[in-house]
């Protein structure tokens, strides 16, 4: 392995300390002179026709400065799968239809967010109510009402994934099972609710700050339903409180915000409540999951067959990923000499599902794991050990998926084990207590290009001065997981500079490099990080040269960059520092300073992603045998995510997924009456507080990562998939309840105590 | 979320309260820590045309104990205070265990125990074991001041038996009889910090190895919180064995109307009677013959 | 009707004009420009706004303005001793990794301060209990509660030099 300086240590994040104080500027904290507050007039029903919307009470009423529906907007639908124009299929204000209980139909901005507010009552909608329908199997029958012209069986997108002989397979099998998992919807539940403030300058040009993940797809999205050039729309993303795969789509308010700056000449601000935001804001999608495995008698997996149906909700929004997805994260993990996947995004009349951290791998892998662990008990095998025999390694291709260039999984598995007490645990606890295992792998990154950019994937610029400093700037976005410190880190490692030597502008587009395709599917350390040190390569050979000529070095010998000087490596006399090396290269230059960019794209490494990450994790509960509340004690987790960049914030990356998988396995569901949300609060909606939070373990599998930045994988989205599993087999191993349709809920767990009861009395 | 328009008052007596609230009527609002009116407010359930906040009334932020007449908890005395005031935490524990367990720690320091029974939640934390000490309410009117058992204060959810002018001062519980004990206990499904899905107190008062008396109070599987009075039947005057405190547990599960919402269905919240009950009278126990 | 109210947020007095419906999130956000503050949830649930008042923590969303007259205000521009840079719990958050987003931090810290203020030396459970009226969604908590373990430590050292020292 190589030695490094600055990776790979626990280093603060720089902006920490702002936030610590308080002066970290979020975009509900911009406030501009003359500036208006918007707001959104929702749909209370979840399908109907729009026959007349009546605004002239609500134009009158003093303070208020603009009213907008979708009569006065450019006709442009927009979605970010922009290569297939057909996938795109919403307005930023309903123009025909709407499709679920909060499709946004009208907008008001006015001098006060109270006066708006007031505004919004005095708009009368006349509705046609239209037959709703809530779930997938209403959807697809036949007759049902169609809620997309386009799309009259209400089905969006399909996928097919096949390769060997499935039913050759399943033919050799000893031992064959099928299963049916339903997952249901969750919150990204961000702490930051959308924001976001646009201004329109007097060449007409429009600025946009907003709580983004991607703010070049909302740069491009925004040109062409405002039907403006893209060059004439600037994107600023300031701190952002979280997005976890909800802020990564323009959305209405992006829209209404820019559109009314430019009819009232003023700035005009939205921000969400929270109550919009549990009641209609995207979700992780259900699904109703049907899987079939098969095994030869000592364990080995012989063909899997997978039938996923995603319930979409009103419109497709990241659906088409998701469903694409799913089905590759059905490959993983396991060697699956046949296998097969059909997958199906369903529309229902439900508020949009969209991009939520593990972007299909928690569902798909709740059932594959679980599937697993029910296939352990049969088979008479530890659940470990038939992991271990059917486990990936490096050098496996997947047809059609991936090439996998790196994995830890078999040692992630045994060292999970190990620190987990695994063998002991599973035949020793206490009445009541249970242990469990569940596993993950992710991409690091999407190879997928279904926005149909025209620029590299990720790009850096890097400048630097002759003072030792540098000055990096990246469209990549920081969103809180830390990658404006990851990128300053991997930079200050390749050129030799401290942390404190580098200032980072980033994501602001009309200011960073084109392009980056934002924050999502764990994309930005790999892919920025390979442009970074793309850039920095390019200011080496330039320094490189400039101290070579200053001492004459014979062409073979070998330079570098530490410490903050450059030097031929082993001859540190035969150097200068950093800024002298600058300098020279830019008198050289005749003043011309010393710029470069940077820029990655993966090419060649199969359809889906250039790398993934791999884990396993161990769950210990104790459940309440007379209540059936589960307590999660402890977990374990040993993951391969190549090289670490910086520990602390792999195991922040780590302890977060933890909290929101224990909600998604336990704690969290959106109680739906008739399409609407009924628990619009974080009273009702249940994200795990600190006293929920177990202790967690953890220990990184030493790989190196070939196609990535010195080495290393994501880190930042695998983690979310094992913890369902895993505690859902600890509980059956606890109980004897097993779970197949989450949430792990006390009433469905004293259901199964009494059956398991039943059984016992049954048999003997 | 913007709180709707309305108009302040902050009265300096409870006299003047009242009369406030006398002549205002329906249209004012009494606000202690605001917690529950605001969110109401907060959401459009509520509307009124005036706020009456109580702060600057300086007696009701009164937490006191005499031998004889008991604990008095103003109504402005917060749920943090009454949660550390260690004569509560002596004399009444499940008191304070209850206010300690209610909400989190900044609502605690904004709401009060009063407000917590005058919102008539049927989940409210505050309101099973104070009921199961026997406590009062001293109720204000321009007029004087009357007296009401908290058990008969309940009409419905979010509705009680105050009249118009008429304001809560404080809860009077009365002094913990000789050989009792009272235990809080409650379950919420999803999270250590959540709202009741059921919650149970119970008290008995053990004498010479018999219960003299006994009350199994049930929160959030009826409209207002109810005493369990057919399980408390099978306890009064008998020894108070495991096997009847089971069968009480049963017979308070039969006794409990709960209904399904978004924090439980009801045939959980049927069995969780019995559970709770259960533990709540072992522990009673335990602490009456402890003491 | 607007209401007059002075108070002191920081230390610095303000002397103020409010609508009775202004909550006291709006007033330091919207006109004291304090914005560090922050709104998660409006509702009383995440302590994203979180503040002292008079030493105790409420949450501003759900705290009138009317009623903060005569009081005095913390708020996580005012946390950091003056001539320094970072409050001791800032600093343990800083360098424990207790923040990502950084959107719960400032109602964080405050809900730290207030613990260690009536508890000095808590135990973890102590911390998470005290803590449970702050969501987070990014760190998953185990860092926050080592960052308050750390700043307790801290405190406790600083206390006791500066007693020696006197
Ligand atoms: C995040 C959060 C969590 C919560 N968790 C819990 C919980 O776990 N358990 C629980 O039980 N509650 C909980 N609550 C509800 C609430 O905090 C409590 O009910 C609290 O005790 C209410 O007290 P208050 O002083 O704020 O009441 P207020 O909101 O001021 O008043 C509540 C009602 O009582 C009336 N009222 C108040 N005082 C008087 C009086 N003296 N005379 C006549 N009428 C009066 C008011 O008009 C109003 O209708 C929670 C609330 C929030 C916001
Ligand atoms: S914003 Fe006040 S508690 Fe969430
Ligand atoms: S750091 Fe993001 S919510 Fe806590």
């Amino acid at each position: 392995m190589r030695e490094f300086s600055v990776v790979g240590k626990d280093i603060p994040r720089p902006d920490a300390w702002l936030k610590a104080t308080g002066k970290a500027v979020y975009t509900d904290d911009i406030k501009l002179p003359g500036m208006l507050y918007g707001k959104l007039l929702r749909s209370p029903l979840p399908h109907a026709r729009i026959v007349n919307i009546d605004v002239s009470k609500a134009q009158a009423l003093p303070g208020v400065k603009c009213v907008i529906t979708g009569q006065d907007i450019p006709k442009v639908k927009y979605g970010n799968w922009r290569l297939f124009p057909a996938t795109q299929d919403e307005y930023a204000l309903a123009i025909d239809k709407v499709r679920f209980v909060g499709d946004e139909v009208a907008a008001v901005a006015a001098i006060d967010p109270d006066i708006a507010a007031e505004a919004l009552q005095l708009i009368e909608v006349e509705y046609e109510e239209l037959p709703p329908v809530f779930d997938i199997e209403s959807a697809l029958k036949e007759g049902a009402p169609v809620i997309h012209e386009e799309s009259p069986n209400n089905v969006s997108v399909t996928r097919k994934i096949e390769y060997g002989d499935v039913e050759e397979g399943f033919s050799k099998a000893d031992y064959v099972r099928e299963d049916t998992f339903t997952v249901h919807a969750v919150s990204h539940a961000y702490l930051e609710p959308c924001s976001t403030v646009a201004q329109c300058d007097l060449d007409g040009r429009i600025t946009l700050w907003t709580s983004t993940q991607t703010p070049y797809i909302i740069q491009c999205l925004l040109a062409s339903t405002l039907e403006m050039r893209e060059n004439d729309v600037r994107v600023i993303k300031p701190y952002v409180g979280g997005g976890f795969g909800g802020k990564m789509e323009l959305r209405p308010w992006e829209f209404c915000a820019a559109f009314m700056a430019k009819l009232t000449g003023r700035p005009v601000k939205f921000t969400l409540t929270r109550e919009e935001e549990l009641a209609t804001g995207r979700r992780r999608h259900p699904m109703v999951i049907y899987s079939k495995v098969g095994f030869k008698k000592d364990g080995t997996l012989v063909a899997k067959d997978l039938k996923i149906s995603l319930d979409g909700g009103g419109y497709n929004s990241m659906g088409p990923t998701a469903t694409f997805l799913c089905g590759n994260f059905g490959a993983m993990l396991y060697r699956y000499p046949n296998y097969r996947f059909f997958g199906q995004h369903v529309y229902t009349n439900k508020p949009p599902a969209g991009a939520m951290r593990g972007f299909g791998a928690p569902q798909s892998l709740f059932a594959t794991e679980t599937q697993m662990n029910m296939a352990a008990e049969e088979l008479g095998i530890d659940p470990i050990e038939l992991r271990i025999k059917n486990a990936m390694v490096e050098g496996d291709v997947i047809p059609d998926v991936a090439t996998i260039s790196s994995c830890g999984f078999i040692d992630s598995l045994k060292e999970a084990a190990r620190m987990s007490n695994w063998k002991k645990k599973r035949k020793s606890l206490a009445p009541g207590e249970g242990i469990g295992v569940g596993c993950y792998s992710f991409i690091s990154g999407g190879v997928f290009n279904w926005f149909n950019t025209q620029y590299p994937f990720s790009a850096a610029e890097v400048r630097v001065f002759s003072d030792g400093t540098a000055h990096l700037l990246t469209m990549a976005s920081d969103i809180g997981q830390g990658s404006d410190t990851a990128l300053k880190q991997i930079l200050a490692e390749e050129l030799g500079l401290e942390m404190k030597d580098i200032r980072v502008t980033s994501a602001d587009t009309a200011v960073t490099p084109q392009a980056d395709l934002g924050t999502w599917g764990s994309r930005v350390t790999l892919m920025a990080g390979n442009a970074v040190i793309d850039a920095a390569k390019k200011i080496k050979e330039k320094l490189f040269g400039a101290v070579s000529a200053r001492f004459n070095l014979n062409v073979i010998y070998d330079m570098e960059c530490k410490g903050g000087r450059v030097y031929a490596k082993g001859r540190p006399d035969r150097g200068m520092s950093f800024g002298e090396a600058v300098a020279m290269v830019q008198k050289a230059q005749r003043g011309e300073p010393l710029v470069a960019r940077g820029y990655y794209t993966p090419r060649g490494k199969g359809l889906v992603t250039p790398a993934f990450s791999f884990g396993a994790q161990v769950a210990h509960v104790a459940v309440d045998q007379e209540t059936g509340k589960v307590e999660v004690k402890k977990i374990w987790t040993a993951h391969d995510c190549g090289t670490v960049i910086n520990p602390m914030a792999a195991e922040g990356q780590l302890e977060g997924s933890i909290h929101m998988a224990l909600g998604y396995a336990l704690s969290e569901q959106f109680v739906m009456d008739k399409g609407k949300t009924l628990n619009t609060t974080f009273l009702d909606y249940k994200i795990p507080a600190a006293m929920d939070m177990p202790q967690s373990k953890s220990a990184i599998v030493d790989t190196y990562e070939p196609e990535g930045p010195m080495g290393a994988k994501e880190v930042g989205e695998g983690l979310v998939s094992p913890t369902a599993p895993a505690i859902a087999e600890a509980v059956y191993h606890a109980t004897g309840y097993r779970c197949k349709d989450l949430p792990i809920t006390p009433e469905k767990i004293l259901k199964g105590l009494r059956d398991t009861k039943k059984r016992k009395r049954k048999r003997s | 979320m913007g709180l709707p328009k309305f108009n302040y008052v902050a009265p300096e007596t409870v006299q003047e309260a009242c009369q406030i609230l006398e002549k205002l009527g329906g249209q004012a609002k009494v606000m202690a820590g605001g917690t529950d009116l605001l969110i109401k407010m907060k959401h459009g359930a509520l509307r009124p045309k005036t706020i009456v906040g109580l702060r600057k009334i300086k007696e009701l932020r009164k937490i006191s104990f005499r031998k004889n007449q008991g604990l008095f908890i103003g109504a402005m005395a917060l749920l943090e205070e009454v949660a550390s005031h260690p004569k509560v935490k002596k004399l009444y524990p499940a008191v304070a265990y209850a206010a300690s367990q209610t909400a989190t720690v900044q609502i605690r320091n904004m709401g009060t125990v009063v407000g917590n029974i005058c919102n008539a939640a049927p989940s409210a934390d505050n309101i099973p074991s104070l009921m199961a000490f026997g406590a009062e309410l001293i109720i204000a009117s321009p007029n004087g001041e009357r007296r009401i058992l908290l058990e008969n204060f309940f009409k419905g959810p979010g509705e009680v038996n105050l009249n118009r002018g008429e304001l809560v001062k404080g809860v009077l519980v009365p002094p913990p009889p000789e050989g009792s004990g009272v235990s809080y206990q409650f379950i919420s499904q999803r999270s250590k910090v959540d709202i009741a899905a059921v919650c149970v107190a119970a008290m008995v008062v053990i004498d010479k190895g018999r219960t003299r008396d006994v009350k199994i109070v049930l929160g959030a599987v009826a409209p207002t919180p109810i005493r369990a009075l057919e399980a408390e039947g099978l306890l009064r005057g008998k020894k108070l064995a495991d096997r009847s405190i089971q069968k009480a547990a049963e017979q308070a599960s039969q006794e409990a109307r709960p209904i399904t919402d978004m924090r439980a269905t009801s045939e959980y919240r049927r069995l969780m009677v019995a559970v709770l009950t259960k533990r709540a009278l072992l522990e009673a126990r335990q602490m009456a013959l402890a003491s | 009707m607007m209401h007059k109210i002075s108070i002191k947020v920081n230390g610095d007095l303000y002397v103020l004009s409010v609508e009775p419906w202004k909550t006291l999130n709006q007033v330091l956000r919207e006109d004291l420009n304090l914005t560090g503050t922050k709104l998660g949830c409006g509702t009383g649930d995440c302590g994203a706004c979180t503040v002292l008042v008079d030493g105790r923590s409420v949450t501003s969303c759900l705290t009138l303005a009317v009623e903060m007259d005569g009081k005095e205000i913390l708020t996580v521009e005012g946390l950091a001793p003056a001539g320094e840079e970072l409050h001791p719990i800032q600093r343990a958050f800083v360098e424990k990794g207790a923040i990502q987003c950084g959107y719960c931090t400032p109602g964080m810290e405050l809900s730290a301060l207030y613990l260690l203020k009536n508890n000095p030396s808590p135990s973890e459970a102590e911390i998470r209990e005290a803590l449970s009226g702050n969501l987070c969604r990014c760190t998953g908590y185990n860092k926050i509660v080592e960052a308050v373990q750390w700043a307790a430590k801290e405190l406790k050292a600083e206390k006791s030099k500066s007693t020696r020292s006197k």
